[in-house]
């Protein structure tokens, strides 16, 4: 049985959009916002303690669909929006959806500093390696020699690790995982959301329609088993021999670390300026 | 259905474990290649059937991977959403699957991104 029944499930969607929803059929992103809606359910949050914020691409689309406070924003922009209302109003459980682009391309600036200053905030990265709502444009998680449609000869940039590239730049939590392991990404969600601090949790999800066509990599069902070949703990993946490494992508939890939030040094700052003005009077 | 919904029940022996919504289904396909029993096949025209309940073990697999919502494991039903529903939401106070589906075209989409 999954964890969470399907009907409760069905209560967190917005019943006022349209659906079934815009993403093209078998695209990760449905499967995506399942997951989010069980670890939100599985949390035991209220509806109206969750933001979810995101930018714009196919991905940006997913928070429209959930019946919480959404705040669907400009392209790569997710983070500002998020970080203005989690220090607004701290107690709001505040979490970003992104794709590759939005979050590494356009957005990059922000989500280093997103993790430089570890904000309180969850941030979901979908990455299906490509521009997917422009139709298919490289992103800089791309891979080398890859095809899109601004590289029909094939890409001639090394591309981001999103998960390395976050936990360099300080982010206290960072999980890796795709739509094909589904338990797996439940939990990571559910881990990330009750983490302190800059949690980001890069999904690996199909593009078939664009990086899948454009590389023939075949249907989302093709794709997907390309993640369970591949796909490893990231525990196993560290014995692994250097030179095996790259065939594999690890998953799981990657960082896991406690560092001081920024939210609660804000708040120190603001009692301490609070104090001295009082004194001052 | 109207007036009063009546609450989900186990599923009977013999009864399917599996309900699908084709309303919402787009004949993806993950459910039929995912499901680790092969219980599901696809009907002539695409969409998923139980083609062998016997098999099934409710695992909960094709739920979780279908991208839709368009299929459920376990109890039959789904709860009232009749309380929860929003004014003017279009989801009819009781929630048979097809009831849940907008009609063609209703519903709210905004255009970009
Ligand atoms: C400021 C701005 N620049 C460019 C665009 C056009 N645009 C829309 S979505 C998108 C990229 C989408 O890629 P990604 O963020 O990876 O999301 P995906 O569609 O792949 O989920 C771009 C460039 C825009 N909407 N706004
Ligand atoms: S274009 Fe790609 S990312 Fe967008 S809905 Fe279709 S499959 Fe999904
Ligand atoms: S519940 Fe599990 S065994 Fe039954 S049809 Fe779905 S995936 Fe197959
Ligand atoms: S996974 Fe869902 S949308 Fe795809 S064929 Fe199965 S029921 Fe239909
Ligand atoms: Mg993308």
């Amino acid at each position: 049985m999954p964890p969470v029944h399907r009907s409760v499930v069905y209560d967190w969607l917005r019943h006022d959009k349209k659906f079934p929803h815009v993403w093209c059929p078998g695209c990760g992103l449905g499967i995506l916002l399942g997951s989010l809606l069980r670890s939100l359910v599985e949390s035991g949050l209220d509806k109206n303690q969750v933001v979810l914020v995101s930018g714009i691409g196919c991905s940006g689309r997913l928070p429209v669909y959930v019946d919480v406070n959404s705040v669907h924003t400009t392209h790569g922009r997710a983070l500002t929006f998020a970080t203005g209302i989690k220090l607004a109003k701290p107690e709001l459980t505040v979490i970003t959806v992104m794709g590759d682009g939005d979050a590494t391309a356009i957005g990059g600036n922000h989500l280093i500093h997103a993790a430089r200053r570890n904000l309180d905030i969850t941030a979901i990265i979908v990455n299906n390696q490509t521009y997917g709502m422009t139709g298919g444009q490289y992103s800089p998680t791309t891979p080398l020699g890859a095809k899109a449609t601004t590289a029909p000869y094939g890409h001639i940039e090394p591309s981001f690790d999103i998960s390395a590239l976050s936990a360099t730049a300080g982010a206290s939590f960072v999980a890796r995982s795709t739509v094909y392991h589904i338990t797996q990404l439940d939990q990571l969600l559910g881990q990330a959301i009750a983490k302190p601090g800059f949690g980001v949790v890069e999904v690996l999800s199909p593009c078939h329609t664009n990086f899948g066509r454009q590389n023939r990599l075949g249907s989302q069902v093709d794709m997907m088993k390309e993640f369970k070949r591949k796909g490893m703990r990231v525990e196993r993946w560290r014995e692994l021999p250097e030179g095996k490494r790259a065939e594999n992508i690890p998953l799981g939890v990657l960082v896991d670390r406690d560092l001081p939030v920024f939210g609660q040094s804000y708040q120190r700052i603001c009692d301490t300026a609070g104090k001295r003005g009082e004194a001052g009077k | 259905m109207s007036g009063k919904a009546a609450q989900p029940k186990p599923a009977q022996k013999g009864e399917s474990k599996v309900s699908f919504f084709p309303a919402w289904c787009k004949r993806c396909g993950n459910c039929v290649a995912f499901c680790p029993r092969g219980a599901l096949k696809r009907d002539q025209w695409g969409y998923p059937v139980l083609a062998d309940s016997d098999r099934c073990t409710s695992c909960g697999l094709c739920e979780m991977l279908c991208p839709d919502f368009a299929l459920s494991v376990g109890e039959g039903g789904l709860k009232p959403a009749g309380a929860g529903a929003p004014r003017g939401s279009r989801v009819a106070p009781i929630t048979s699957p097809e009831r849940l589906a907008p009609e063609p075209n209703g519903g709210e989409e905004d255009g970009n991104g």
